[in-house]
């Protein structure tokens, strides 16, 4: 056998150098190695770009879901308050269908699909029951951080919620748990279980002190804030007044974030304000609210008088704190004395007068009804000042403070009352936004938790609702 | 006659020239590869150090890893919070500071109390402008004299009190070697509450605070953004009389260590940041 040097006598045994064919091997060999760790650098390159992609794409899936999850929890409170708000007209459907409904209008990325969970079913929307349809569940002054007598903790639950459900006494409805798939049919890796949970809290209008209202559907919203004189907002006052967003209308607004093409919008922050300071009030000067304290005005011990009907002292029922003139065209009622929950006077033509004197000691609280559907206003005159919590439902009439008196109680003023005179008020005061009457009524209102609590058994109330999805 | 290729091919190498072959080509291998971790750890990703702390140049795919971290935790943060409060930043008042930019609060605050606003009426903090009213006492020696327009502090907080998590962001410029540089740092500390006690969560590798941090810098000339990093506050109102001086959504814009800002003259798309969030006060 021949060896490979003896083959090539020519070789480096000799001392002499490579031939031209090795030179080229080596050379081939070095270009070689180069261009294989170019690759390798070029790949390591590529692999980064696909890890920074990768990440990428992850990131922005992890952002899309937070907010389909958002949307998803934000539908569920719609659909909740499609039920149970305390609104003029409320929905007839299963919770549900109100969810099913929503989500069918929703529009999520491609390829995703969101469904509610088959395997969980939905539960129904409590009853929250309020005076006279119902007893209002037992209420009590949460906390943030510990539960209360009658509620949970209420941290977590967003600013815009507990800032109105922290205001005073409120009943806890309890947590409704929603689950939603979401598929992607093309990426399964993406597939999540959305859970959202709703908390429900029965909280009583009484609990604001001071609501300027709007009525979207029977009248206007206000514009703008009503001016007030001075010293009218006490010590603590919690007020709420949705007004317009343009600019043009509202000279505190900001152009910041008003789309002044199409119709006004208001953002979603402003929702639990317009339950309160809108929608509420389209149902409690309804004719289903007010008659139906009418309706309980009826029944024994409470009463209720007629200005319309024939007048016949021989046939008018004594009720305890109600005086009925020799005429039969005005009524005194004694805050000190009336021992039903609900007096209603009726003054379908106008022709009557009220007069209110007060107690000077606390009691039982109890509603005075002044309900007037004529163009004349039924004059209400306040004579004294008043420790026993009243709720003052006034409809089209004309208020007089005489004396500058101290009253303890709410005061819900219809849009066609006026009001005149001066008066410390301590606890709750409504008036119409668009027709305020602080120009002709010189008023302090403070706040006053006790006020609070004494009303809130008899108070309508509003279904306030907080929403949290989780993924 | 066979061809000469054939001959050729067939020789081969010999021993010797084998394992020369393969010394020569371990050398080659090891200045290749050292010439190109050099060329990464000195080119590619070179580094700075400001205030102590080193700063990576973008593109800086360990900084955007660090940062999708941060911002999945501040995600969550923002999602479980009752109150976020924005300091820092352009119009943090539309009267009374239009144009900005405002104070952020020092790296150094780490309180994890609001204290004035355990008895404040919920209706009163609808701003953070408001908020900074109302903790003035507990904010003020913490907010930052000539803040850069990038400067923002973010705290969310549950129950008006309780802090849940403090994220800055800070942008410092500076010449370091002759180059004029723009540094960023964004830090996010998490409060952690499930104890009842607040205990503020360390790092998982470094084990010390914050939980998580990414710092980068860009050259100045590449410091362009079609949206510059910093935090913007647009407002519905402000009304005085009636408490409602309700702020809207704040746009923040975070830095992002993996965008190449100015860069592509010719491009008509300016470099926007991965982490643009359009945060409201409440929620």
């Amino acid at each position: 056998m021949k060896t490979r040097s003896a083959t090539h006598p020519a070789g480096r045994r000799g001392g002499r150098p490579l031939p031209l064919k090795s030179k080229r091997g080596m050379a081939s060999f070095a270009v070689l190695l180069f261009a294989m760790v170019s690759v390798m650098i070029l790949m390591a390159n590529f692999k980064l770009n696909y890890a920074v992609s990768a990440t990428s794409d992850g990131y922005d899936a992890f952002s899309s879901q937070v907010v389909e999850k958002n949307g998803i929890s934000q539908a569920v409170k719609e659909s909740v308050l499609a039920i149970g708000e305390t609104a003029i007209a409320d929905s007839a459907n299963s919770l549900q269908q109100e969810i099913q409904n929503r989500l069918s209008s929703m529009a999520f990325g491609s390829n995703v699909t969101v469904t509610v969970d088959t395997a969980s079913p939905v539960p129904s929307v409590p009853a929250n029951p309020f005076y006279p349809f119902g007893t209002p569940p037992a209420s009590s002054q949460p906390a943030y951080f510990s539960a209360s007598a009658h509620t949970r903790p209420l941290a977590g639950m967003g600013g815009l919620f507990t800032s109105l459900c922290m205001l005073g006494p409120v009943g806890d409805l309890g947590r409704l748990t929603v689950t939603f798939d979401r598929t992607n049919s093309v990426s399964p890796e993406d597939n999540r279980t959305y859970v959202v949970n709703a908390d429900l809290f029965s909280v009583p209008l009484t609990n604001v002190d001071v609501i300027a209202y709007g009525l979207p559907i029977t009248g206007s919203i206000p514009s703008a804030a009503p001016a007030v004189p001075a010293g009218f907002f006490g010590s603590d006052v919690s007020c709420l007044v949705a007004t317009s967003n343009n600019p043009a209308n509202d000279p505190t607004a900001y152009p910041d974030l008003f789309a002044s093409s199409g119709g006004e919008r208001l953002p979603y922050e402003y929702r639990n304000a317009v339950s309160f300071s809108w929608n509420a009030y389209e149902y409690l000067w309804s004719a289903n609210y007010q008659d139906a304290l009418l309706g309980a005005a009826l029944t024994p011990p409470n009463a209720i008088y007629n200005f319309s009907t024939s007048f016949d002292p021989g046939n008018l029922q004594p009720f305890p704190g109600v005086t009925v003139s020799p005429t039969g065209g005005s009524v005194t009622v004694d805050c000190s004395a009336v021992t039903g929950t609900v007096v209603a006077i009726v003054d379908p033509n106008g022709t009557g007068s009220v007069t209110v004197t007060g107690s000077p000691a606390s009691g039982s609280p109890f509603i005075l009804l002044v309900r007037n559907t004529s163009g004349v206003r039924t004059p209400v005159t306040f004579t004294g000042s008043n420790s026993r919590p009243v709720i003052f439902y006034l409809e089209n009439a004309n208020v007089q403070f005489n004396g500058n008196p101290q009253i303890e109680g709410a005061l819900f003023l219809d849009p066609t009352t006026v009001a005149s005179g001066s008066v410390t008020w301590f606890g709750h005061l409504s008036f119409y936004g668009p027709a305020s009457p602080l120009g002709t009524l010189g008023i302090t209102v403070a706040d006053n938790a006790a006020v609070k609590s004494a009303l809130a058994p008899i108070a309508p109330r509003v279904l306030l609702v907080s929403t949290n999805a989780t993924r | 006659m066979k061809p000469v290729s054939s001959r050729v091919s067939a020789a081969g190498f010999s021993i010797v020239e084998a394992i020369g072959t393969l010394v020569v080509s371990a050398f080659v291998m090891a200045a290749l590869t050292y010439g190109m971790g050099s060329l990464f750890s000195q080119q590619a990703r070179p580094t700075a150090t400001y205030n102590g702390e080193v700063y990576a140049r973008a593109p800086s795919f360990d900084d955007f890893h660090q940062a999708v971290d941060l911002h999945a935790a501040f995600s969550g943060a923002v999602d479980a919070a009752d109150n976020i409060i924005v300091l820092g930043g352009t119009r943090s008042h539309p009267a009374f500071d239009p144009t900005g930019p405002s104070s952020a609060l020092s790296e150094s605050f780490a309180d994890t109390s609001l204290a004035a606003a355990a008895d404040t009426d919920g209706f009163k903090a609808y701003s953070s402008w408001d908020q900074k009213q109302i903790n003035s006492s507990q904010f003020s020696s913490y907010l930052t004299a000539n803040p850069d327009p990038a400067d923002f502090t973010i705290l969310t907080v549950q129950g008006l009190s309780q802090i849940t998590s403090i994220t800055h962001q800070r942008r410092y410029t500076a010449v370091i070697n002759g180059q004029s540089l723009a540094l960023y740092e964004v830090t996010h500390q998490t409060v952690d509450w499930s104890s009842g006690s607040p205990v503020l969560t360390p790092n998982v590798t470094t084990g010390s605070t914050p939980t998580y941090t990414y710092r980068f810098y860009y050259t100045a000339a590449e410091d362009v953004w079609s949206m510059p990093p910093g935090a913007t506050h647009y407002w519905y109102r402000a009304d005085s009389t009636w408490d409602r001086d309700q702020e809207g959504p704040a746009r923040i814009v975070f830095a992002d260590p993996f965008a190449l800002a100015g860069q592509d003259s010719v491009s008509s798309l300016s470099p926007v940041s991965r982490f643009v969030y359009f945060l409201p006060q409440l929620r």
